[in-house]
C-alpha cells in the first residue's frame, strides 16, 4: 500500500546501503591498519574495474552474480570478487614477468543473496595475490601477512585454520579420477555423509575409509600423526609463518578438515576465525589452476578478508578506532571575519574545526566554543581561552 | 565463552533427537518433557528447540553450534554447514507423484503443452530434480497439504515428502520416481567445529558409533 503522501523510496535498492559517517570512520581506520602492512610487505595496490566480462570463468555459479548486458551486446557482471580480476590481468599484461608479483586491493565486490549480514549485495573486500612463486615460503609469507593484517587492525582471540587440499584430494586415491572429484565437491559443499557414501560406492576399502575418516576430523597435534604426502609441507607453512609473525601464541592451527567451498585451490588453504563471528572472516590459499583457465598458468596464492565480518568482530571485542583529537565547533559571534580569522589559526595549529553547530559528529568528541574576538573564544561553561591555549590543550 | 549450542528440531524428530543423546550420556531432561521453554541449559550444553527449517539458518548463521535436523530440510534450505553424520532416524523420501490413473494423460499434456503444473512444500528441491532431468515444469508453491493439488487441478503433478506413502495412497496418488531419501543428521556450524573441535569431536564419535549400531 502507498503512503498517503506518496513519499518517493528514499532507501537504496535492496541489499545496498549508506554507509553513515560513524560506521564510515570506522572502516577507514580498519582499511589504513590494512593498507600500511600489504605495503610493508611489499604489496602494491591494484584498482581493478568495477565490471567484468562474464565468460564463465567467474569462481561463483551464475545466480550469483550481478549481471547485465551492455550497449555492445557483452554479458558483463559487477565483480564477485577481485582474484578473478587479478588471474585476467596477470594474464593480459603480465604474461611474460619473471619473478614474484606481489598485488593488494581493497574494494567492494557485488554478490546475489550472499548469506552475510542482512545478505547485502554490495561489501568490501580487502587481499593480496602472490602470483609466480610456489613453495612453502611463499604460501608462509601469505599466511603471516594474513595473521599481521587481522593484528594490525587489533583483532585480538583469532585463529587461522590452515588445511591443504592436495592432502584431502590424495586421501582418496583409490577412487577413480571422476569420482573423485565428485567426492571433492561432496565436501566442498560440507557434506561429509554424503562424500564417504560416495567413496564406498566407489568401490574404497573400510581401511581407507577410516583412515580418511581419521584425517579429516584431525586439527592441531592430532595432524601430525596422518601419515600422508603433503602434511609435512603442511607443517612446515605454519613454522615459517610463525617466524615470519610471531603474533599471539598458536595463531596457526594445521586442521585438514578445512575444505573450502571454491573450487579453484589447490594446496595449502586457510581461514581466519573468530568467536565472534559465525562465518570466516577471510579466506585463502594457493590456487595454481585459475591463471591457466585464462591463459597464462602460473602458481598463484593470496587470501581475501570480508571486511564487514571483521569489522563486526572488531566491534564485538570492544574495539574502537583509536581515539583522535577533539574536532571544534566553532559558533561565530558578531563579527564573521573574527571566526574566520579563528577558525584558519586553530587549523594552522593542527586543530579541527567545523563552523556552526554540527550535525553529524560521525562518534568523534566535539568541543562547542563560541568566538569572542579574533583572539579569544568562550568554551562551554563560560571559561575564556586563547587560541593557542585551546590548540595545546587539544595536543 | 558461552556453553556449546545444539538445535533440535521441534516435532517427530525430537523423540528421536533426545533419545540419541540419551543413549550417548547426554542429561536432555530439559528438553523432552512438555516444557514450553525454548532454551534449556543442561550441564556443559545449551539446547534451543526450533522449527525443522530454522535449524538449518541457526546452525549456518552460527547461532547454534550444533544441530539435528533431516536431510531434506537441508537440502530445501541449502545452507552452507557441515553435515557429519547420518543418524538414520527419521526416514523419508521426497516423491514425484500423480494422480494413479491419469499418468498417460499427463504425459500426453506434457506432449502438446511442453510444461507441466507441479504442486509442492518444496519448490527448491522440486525444481533443482526437474532441471537434473530435463524436464519443463511450472512449479506452484504451497504451504499446507501438496496432495489435493492434483485433485482440484491446482496442478499436474506434486512433489512431497513421504514416509508410508498412505496419505498418497488415500489421495489417490501413485509415486511416478523417487528423488531422494531421507534421514536425520547430525550438523555442525563450520567455524564452531574447527574452533571448539575439543568439545564437538567427541560427541561425532559418539554419535557416529551410537548411529551405527543401530
Amino acid at each position: 500500500m502507498r503512503s498517503p503522501a506518496r513519499a518517493p523510496a528514499l532507501a537504496p535498492p535492496r541489499g545496498f546501503r549508506d554507509i553513515l559517517p560513524t560506521e564510515a570512520r570506522e572502516l577507514r581506520a580498519i582499511e589504513r591498519a590494512l593498507t600500511d602492512t600489504f605495503m610493508s610487505y611489499g604489496y602494491a595496490p591494484l584498482e581493478p574495474p568495477m565490471v567484468e566480462r562474464t565468460n564463465g570463468e567467474s569462481v561463483l555459479a551464475g545466480d550469483r552474480l550481478i549481471q547485465f548486458l551492455d550497449r555492445d551486446g557483452d554479458l558483463v557482471a559487477l565483480r564477485p570478487d577481485i582474484t578473478t580480476a587479478v588471474a585476467r590481468l596477470v594474464a593480459q599484461r603480465y604474461r611474460d614477468a619473471s619473478g614474484a608479483l606481489r598485488l593488494a586491493y581493497f574494494a567492494p565486490v557485488f554478490r546475489e543473496q550472499p548469506a552475510m549480514l542482512g545478505a547485502e549485495r554490495e561489501y568490501d573486500q580487502a587481499g593480496v595475490e602472490l602470483v609466480g612463486p610456489s613453495g612453502s615460503l611463499a604460501d608462509a609469507e601469505v599466511l603471516a601477512l594474513l595473521a599481521q593484517s587481522l593484528d594490525s587492525c587489533g583483532l585480538r582471540g583469532a585463529t587461522i585454520e590452515v588445511g591443504h587440499v592436495g592432502v584431502v584430494r590424495r586421501l582418496f586415491d583409490a577412487l577413480t579420477p571422476d569420482a573423485r572429484e565428485l567426492v571433492l565437491a561432496d565436501l566442498r559443499r560440507g557434506d561429509r555423509v554424503g562424500a564417504f557414501r560416495r567413496a564406498r560406492d566407489a568401490g574404497m576399502g573400510e581401511d581407507a575409509l577410516a583412515r580418511a575418516r581419521a584425517a579429516l576430523a584431525a586439527r592441531g597435534r592430532d595432524v601430525e600423526s596422518v601419515d600422508v604426502e603433503g602434511v609435512t609441507d603442511l607443517r612446515e607453512v605454519i613454522q615459517l609463518a610463525r617466524e615470519l609473525h610471531a603474533g599471539e601464541p598458536q595463531w596457526g592451527v594445521p586442521n585438514l578438515a578445512l575444505v573450502p567451498e571454491l573450487p579453484y585451490y589447490t594446496g595449502v588453504v586457510f581461514e581466519a576465525l573468530h568467536p565472534e563471528s559465525g562465518f570466516p572472516i577471510a579466506a585463502g590459499g594457493r590456487y595454481d589452476l585459475l591463471l591457466g583457465a585464462f591463459g597464462a598458468p602460473r602458481p598463484a596464492t593470496g587470501f581475501a578478508i570480508n571486511v564487514p565480518r571483521l569489522h563486526l568482530a572488531l566491534f564485538a571485542s570492544g574495539w574502537r578506532p583509536s581515539r583522535e583529537r577533539a574536532l571544534v565547533s566553532l559558533i561565530p559571534g558578531a563579527d564573521p571575519r573574527a571566526a574566520a580569522r579563528l577558525a584558519a589559526r586553530l587549523r594552522s595549529k593542527g586543530v579541527a574545526v567545523a563552523i556552526g553547530a554540527v550535525a553529524e559528529p560521525a562518534g568523534m568528541t566535539v568541543l562547542s566554543a563560541e568566538a569572542v574576538d579574533g583572539e579569544r573564544l568562550r568554551l562551554e561553561g563560560g571559561r575564556i581561552v586563547t587560541c593557542d591555549a585551546l590548540a595545546r590543550e587539544l595536543a | 565463552m558461552r556453553p556449546l549450542r545444539f538445535a533440535l528440531a521441534q516435532g517427530v524428530l525430537l523423540r528421536d533427537a533426545a533419545a540419541a543423546l540419551r543413549a550417548i550420556g547426554l542429561d536432555v531432561s530439559g528438553i523432552d518433557g512438555d516444557g514450553r521453554q525454548l532454551a534449556v541449559r543442561s550441564g556443559d550444553l545449551e539446547y534451543v528447540l526450533a522449527r525443522p527449517s530454522d535449524i538449518a539458518t541457526y546452525v549456518e548463521r552460527g547461532a547454534a553450534d550444533l544441530g539435528i535436523v533431516g536431510k531434506d530440510v537441508l537440502m530445501e534450505s541449502g545452507a552452507r554447514l557441515l553435515e557429519l553424520v547420518d543418524l538414520r532416524f527419521g526416514a523419508c523420501r521426497f516423491v514425484v507423484a500423480a494422480p494413479k490413473d491419469a499418468l498417460e494423460r499427463s504425459l500426453d499434456e506434457y506432449r502438446h503443452l511442453g510444461s507441466l503444473e507441479v504442486a509442492t512444500k518444496y519448490p527448491r528441491v522440486a525444481e533443482e530434480h526437474f532441471r537434473r532431468r530435463g524436464i519443463a515444469v511450472e512449479i506452484v508453491k504451497v504451504a499446507g497439504s501438496a496432495e489435493v493439488a492434483p485433485q482440484v487441478g491446482l496442478a499436474d503433478w506434486i512433489v512431497d515428502l513421504v514416509a508410508t506413502g498412505a496419505t498418497l495412497a488415500a489421495n489417490g496418488l501413485a509415486i511416478v520416481e523417487e528423488i531422494a531419501s531421507s534421514t536425520a543428521r547430525l550438523v555442525a556450524n563450520p567455524a564452531a567445529y574447527h574452533q571448539r573441535r575439543d568439545e564437538i569431536a567427541p560427541l561425532v564419535e559418539r554419535l557416529a558409533r551410537w548411529a551405527e549400531c543401530r
